[in-house]
């Protein structure tokens, strides 16, 4: 009855459309529960280390798994129809494909242009770039130490780098254009992401506790984070923001003004300022963790007690969400650099791998894996919206869907669920044959 | 929550009812408890999640009984009920943990024994239900594969087993069915000289009978021609007449038909073990075989159902001449058996009235005995009678025989020659001289009658009335009836009770009393209860009275344990000897004890005492410890100070 009301008031003219499909969406996804219409059949024999929805079609899922397989759904087409429909891989790279990992893939992402390529990161210390259409390894890097995570940039236009986190004190910027190193910066790295709203902007985790965000066209990061400057509420009040900003920024600012998050636009005037492909790094990897243009005061700051394990910048660019090892949620404002205090209410999370969350589009709600099950956090209040069980070990990654609605998670149980709006009496009434009460007598 | 909080307040019926039923050491729950339950949680929608709530928090129950009982209420709600199902598959894997025990940090509570029962009837329960309603529940497909193919846990797989039973039952059958089939071709290829065979075999049967009744012909014609029909007129003499003719039709072996006779058994022996069998065995082919085209099937069908029924009346035919398998095969020898056989049958028809009465005599002891004082009882009422005053006589027969068999009944001894009598004996007047006796002797002392009367009283051992105790007659599982004779309960079959001759109990009731009052009427029933009563109120005070004493005593007892362990435990200090442990071994016994008096759920967290503990305990002590270390170094040090002695 409510969606009727709905659709008239649109149709009338009295909601804005935009708004219309918002709370569609947002009351579908008030209604997420454990998906009955909807299998995938996981061909893994590991843990799932990393789920990904291709950002083009959103229909494809790429998931990397720890017995070193990599397999690609799609989520459109069922294998199998009736009675409940079963999407089983396209296809399956495992140990026995000429080119496949040998160890566990931590994390596989696809290009964010399009689904002809993707790139898979494994604990070999090798990084792969496939081609989708022939299942043969592209480009093939060789990393010094196993590789955590994976990330490529949704917003670059200038360069195709993928920013690989290594065991190894070097965040690797690998060029699949050239096949070269593209640069190196200096950082023990567990996990790494890139900025939603600057292409040059990346945001490492590392094992020590420091979430640091570097402008690839610089040598050293421009900002640590700091859980001990926090800020109440989403913004800093007008007049103390900005001078913290200042003081902060105050050597960075003339170089790298248009790496300030918020200022979008001056991602394509910067795209003159070609990058320094080659540069070989002038310092050794642990000779000075002190970096330029940074205080040394400001350089020891750390985000988490222990490692960060998880990174998620929100799809506007102006918030972080990180996970550590302490098994706490932060929020941080992107250009304040503060913690802003929002309390999730997390029990406990895993600490020994790297996590993987998901926002849903609008930021309101945060999926965290924590340990068996997943929390759907409200992002400004902390408060847990629900609580999803379903996976008998420990979840390690989360992706949502932003065209279905649907959220999908793997775990250490090799399994795959679907997470899907609850469906509506109508739908069930074409399902298999009906679920009753069955009382004797 | 909300409905949780409501169901709070009606649900204190539905929890002590569950508390209840998973309050039990036994292996299955109570069914009128569960019955209850059902009943309860049919009907509100908010009973049924505080059923659920309530069993779940039985499930964390720190015993693997209470958990086990649960999980049977589980599935037995799980099976009916939709709101159940969906509340459950909301925590199934909770439950699952808590029931397999497959997490490592969280492994079932004890009784072990119950643990493991616990474990493969959760995972039966599973495996029912995923086959049941996986299709509905996402998270039992879930938890099923996730048990089977991560955990690789071994799963009972029923409906796997039921098909591969079937599987192989179709197998065996299509097995047979080939077998059928090849045998039916080859049928098909050879019918004729099957046929052929048999056919020839009972034509020479038939002309051998034609030959002998030929024979036979002239004779019984002879007898036809000799005799009037018209004589025999009444019913009976026709029917012996017809009798007669028959018995004379009927051929006799003789030196001239024995050659005959001789082949007809042989043809006769040949139809009958070869031919008959074979022909019934292609017939069952036949009729099981399973054929496209089953005109041929028929017309052969038929054809040896035609030979069969031939077969047949040949058969009777030949064993009307006289031949039977039997005989043929050895028939001298058989000859003087039967003769043999038919004298004693004669002999023990002549004197069966002996037989039987031996028989009954070596067959049962106590009727003997029973005859023997039947005897004696007739002896002595014959001495009865004899000594009865002459006035009885007088009176009719019929007061004669009442008062005899009012009468008691007395052995025979000397003293009934003088029954009834008051006579006097005189002391010294019994034939006898006595000579040079030197006091005076009065010849006129007498006995009194009263005395002798004394002297002569007779005694007599008692003897119990022999009654027969009848056998217990439970059916055996060997077959035939319990034959033990016991007093009132049988050592194999409980107590003995009237059965009938397939030793099924006469009466389910089984009281004694029911059988009784059914004679008597109303008023002696109800004085009978009115006895009964006031006795069993008597019963209970004496047993207060008794338990009383009994608690008292063991006070008593306990006060006097009490006592001697502190006495004991003093020594103990005093001197280190072995009663500290006296005083040990007192306590455990008395915890055995308790252990013993009841079985509840906390007993079944009780680890047994093995003896192995027992002596792990006594020899482990630190006492014993400290005096085998004590005992050890003097003897290291006697041996050093014999190696060495001029060392120290």
């Amino acid at each position: 009855m409510h969606v009727w009301k709905e659709i008239r008031d649109r149709e009338g003219g009295k909601v804005h459309s935009h708004c219309f499909a918002k709370r569609i969406k947002s009351n579908r996804i008030s209604q997420l529960e454990l998906s009955n219409q909807k299998d995938i059949v996981s061909p893994h024999k590991g843990a799932i280390n990393s789920l990904q929805i291709d950002s083009t079609e959103g229909r494809y899922l790429l998931s990397a798994a720890s017995d070193a397989s990599v397999a690609v759904f799609d989520l459109q087409r069922p294998a199998v129809y009736q009675p409940i429909s079963k999407h089983s891989s396209l296809f399956l790279l495992d140990k026995h494909h000429r080119h496949a990992h040998k160890f566990s893939v931590s994390s596989a992402i696809w290009y964010p242009i399009d689904t002809g390529l993707f790139v898979t990161a494994s604990y070999d210390h090798h990084i792969n770039v496939w081609d989708t259409n022939t299942i043969q390894v592209v480009v093939n890097f060789k990393m010094p130490g196993k590789v955590h995570r994976a990330a490529m940039s949704n917003l670059s236009t200038s360069h195709m780098l993928i920013a690989a986190a290594t065991e190894d004190v070097q965040v690797r910027l690998c060029d699949i254009a050239s096949g070269a190193f593209a640069h190196t910066l200096l950082d023990g790295v567990m996990t790494v992401e890139w900025s939603n709203s600057s292409e040059w902007v990346l945001v490492t985790g590392g094992c020590d506790g420091a979430i640091r965000f570097w402008d690839i066209r610089r040598a050293g990061c421009f900002l640590v984070l700091d859980q001990s400057r926090t800020q109440l509420g989403r913004r800093p009040p007008v007049l103390k923001g900005s001078m913290m900003t200042k003081s902060k920024a105050l050597s960075l600012q003339d170089s790298s003004t248009k790496s300030r998050a918020a200022q979008k636009k001056h991602a394509n005037g910067s795209g003159s300022k070609q990058l320094p492909i080659g540069r070989v790094p002038s310092k050794g990897p642990m000779k000075q963790r002190l970096h330029p243009g940074m205080l040394s005061t400001q350089d020891r700051a750390t985000a988490h007690y222990g490692a960060v394990t998880g990174l998620k910048v929100t799809e506007d660019g102006m918030y972080l969400l990180s996970a550590g090892s302490d098994s706490r949620l932060r929020l941080w404002d992107v250009q304040s650099g503060c913690d802003t205090l929002v309390n999730f209410e997390t029990v406990r999370l895993q600490i020994n791998k790297p996590l993987q969350f998901a926002t849903t589009q609008d930021a309101t709600l945060v999926f965290v894996p924590c340990m068996r099950s997943v929390k759907a956090f409200d992002m400004w209040s902390g408060n847990m919206k629900s609580i999803l069980r379903g996976h008998y070990e420990c979840v390690n990654s989360c992706w949502f869907n932003q065209q279905d609605q649907e959220l999908y998670t793997g775990g250490n149980d090799r399994q795959i669920l679907v997470w899907a709006p609850a469906r509506s009496i109508a739908d069930e009434m074409d399902g298999p044959a009906e679920d009753q009460d069955n009382w004797s007598s | 929550m909300g409905t949780d909080k409501g169901g709070h307040g009606k649900g204190t019926k539905l929890v002590s009812l569950i508390e209840k039923a998973t309050n039990t050491t036994a292996p299955e729950v109570d069914p009128r408890l569960l019955k209850a339950i059902k009943t309860v949680v049919r009907y509100s929608d908010s009973e049924l999640r505080f059923a659920n709530q309530t069993l779940m928090d039985l499930m964390k129950c720190d015993h693997s009984q209470v958990r086990y009982l649960a999980l049977l209420i589980i599935d037995e709600l799980f099976m009916r009920s939709k709101l159940f199902r969906t509340i459950v598959v909301e925590n199934l894997d909770q439950l699952l943990s808590l029931s397999v025990g497959f997490r490592r940090n969280s492994p079932l509570p004890d009784p072990p024994a119950v643990a493991s029962v616990l474990r493969s009837k959760a995972i039966e329960f599973l495996e029912k239900w995923n086959v049941t309603f996986g299709v509905h529940y996402r998270q039992l497909r879930l938890g099923y594969d996730y048990l089977k193919n991560t955990l690789r846990l071994q799963f009972p797989n029923i409906q796997a087993n039921v098909e591969r039973v079937q599987q192989e039952r179709r197998e065996r059958e299509r097995r047979s069915k080939e077998i059928l089939l090849s045998k039916y071709e080859s049928l098909k290829d050879n019918s004729s000289s099957i046929k052929g065979g048999i056919l020839s075999t009972m034509d020479e049967i038939d002309e051998c009978l034609e030959i002998l009744h030929a024979k036979q012909d002239s004779v019984s014609d002879y007898i036809l021609d000799s005799e009037e029909l018209g004589d025999f007129r009444s019913l009976e003499l026709q029917q012996l007449r017809l009798e007669a003719l028959k018995e004379g039709e009927k051929v006799y072996e003789n030196n001239d038909n024995m050659v005959v006779f001789d082949t007809l058994r042989e043809l006769y022996k040949l139809l009958i073990t070869k031919y008959l069998v074979s022909i019934q065995e292609w017939i069952a082919v036949l009729v099981r075989v399973e054929l496209v085209d089953n005109s041929f099937k028929d017309s052969i069908l038929k054809e040896f159902i035609d030979i069969r029924n031939r077969m047949k009346s040949v058969k009777n035919k030949c064993e009307e001449a006289g031949c039977s398998l039997l005989n043929s095969s050895k028939h001298e020898e058989e000859d003087f058996w039967e003769e043999g056989n038919v004298v004693s049958m004669e002999m023990s028809s002549s004197a069966p009235d002996n037989k039987n009465k031996h028989l009954d005599v070596a067959s049962t002891s106590h009727k003997m005995n029973n005859d023997n004082l039947g005897l004696h009882n007739k002896e002595s009422n014959g001495s009865h009678t004899r000594l009865l005053p002459q006035g009885h006589e007088v009176e009719s027969n019929l007061q004669r025989s009442e008062l005899i068999a009012e009468a008691p009944v007395v052995r025979w001894s000397s003293y009934l020659d003088n029954w009834g009598s008051n006579r006097v004996f005189m002391a010294n007047q019994r034939g006898l001289e006595l000579d040079s006796h030197w006091g005076r002797v009065d010849d006129d002392a007498v006995i009194p009658a009263d005395k002798i009367a004394k002297l002569n009283v007779h005694a007599m051992p008692y003897e119990e009335k022999e009654i027969e105790i009848q056998p217990c007659l439970a059916p055996l599982r060997k077959g035939g009836l319990c034959q033990r004779r016991d007093l009132k309960v049988c050592p194999f079959h409980g107590p003995i009770i009237p059965r009938d001759d397939e030793g099924w109990p006469l009466n389910q009731s089984s009281s004694e009393d029911m059988n009784m009052d059914l004679r008597t009427d109303l008023v002696e029933q109800l004085a009978k209860q009115a006895v009964k009563n006031v006795r069993e109120r008597d019963q209970e005070v004496v047993k207060k009275r008794e338990i009383d004493k009994r608690t008292f005593k063991r006070a008593k007892l306990a006060k006097i344990r009490e006592h001697n362990e502190a006495v004991l435990r003093d020594a103990a200090l005093a001197s280190t000897s072995g009663s500290a442990i006296l005083g040990e071994d007192g306590e455990v016994e008395d915890k055995l004890s308790a252990r013993d008096k009841k079985q509840s759920l906390a007993s079944m967290l009780r680890k047994k005492v093995t003896p192995k503990d027992r002596i792990a305990q006594k020899l482990l002590s630190s006492w014993a410890r400290v005096t085998v270390d004590r005992q050890h170094m003097s003897c290291e040090d006697a041996k050093y100070r014999e190696a060495f002695p001029n060392q120290w």
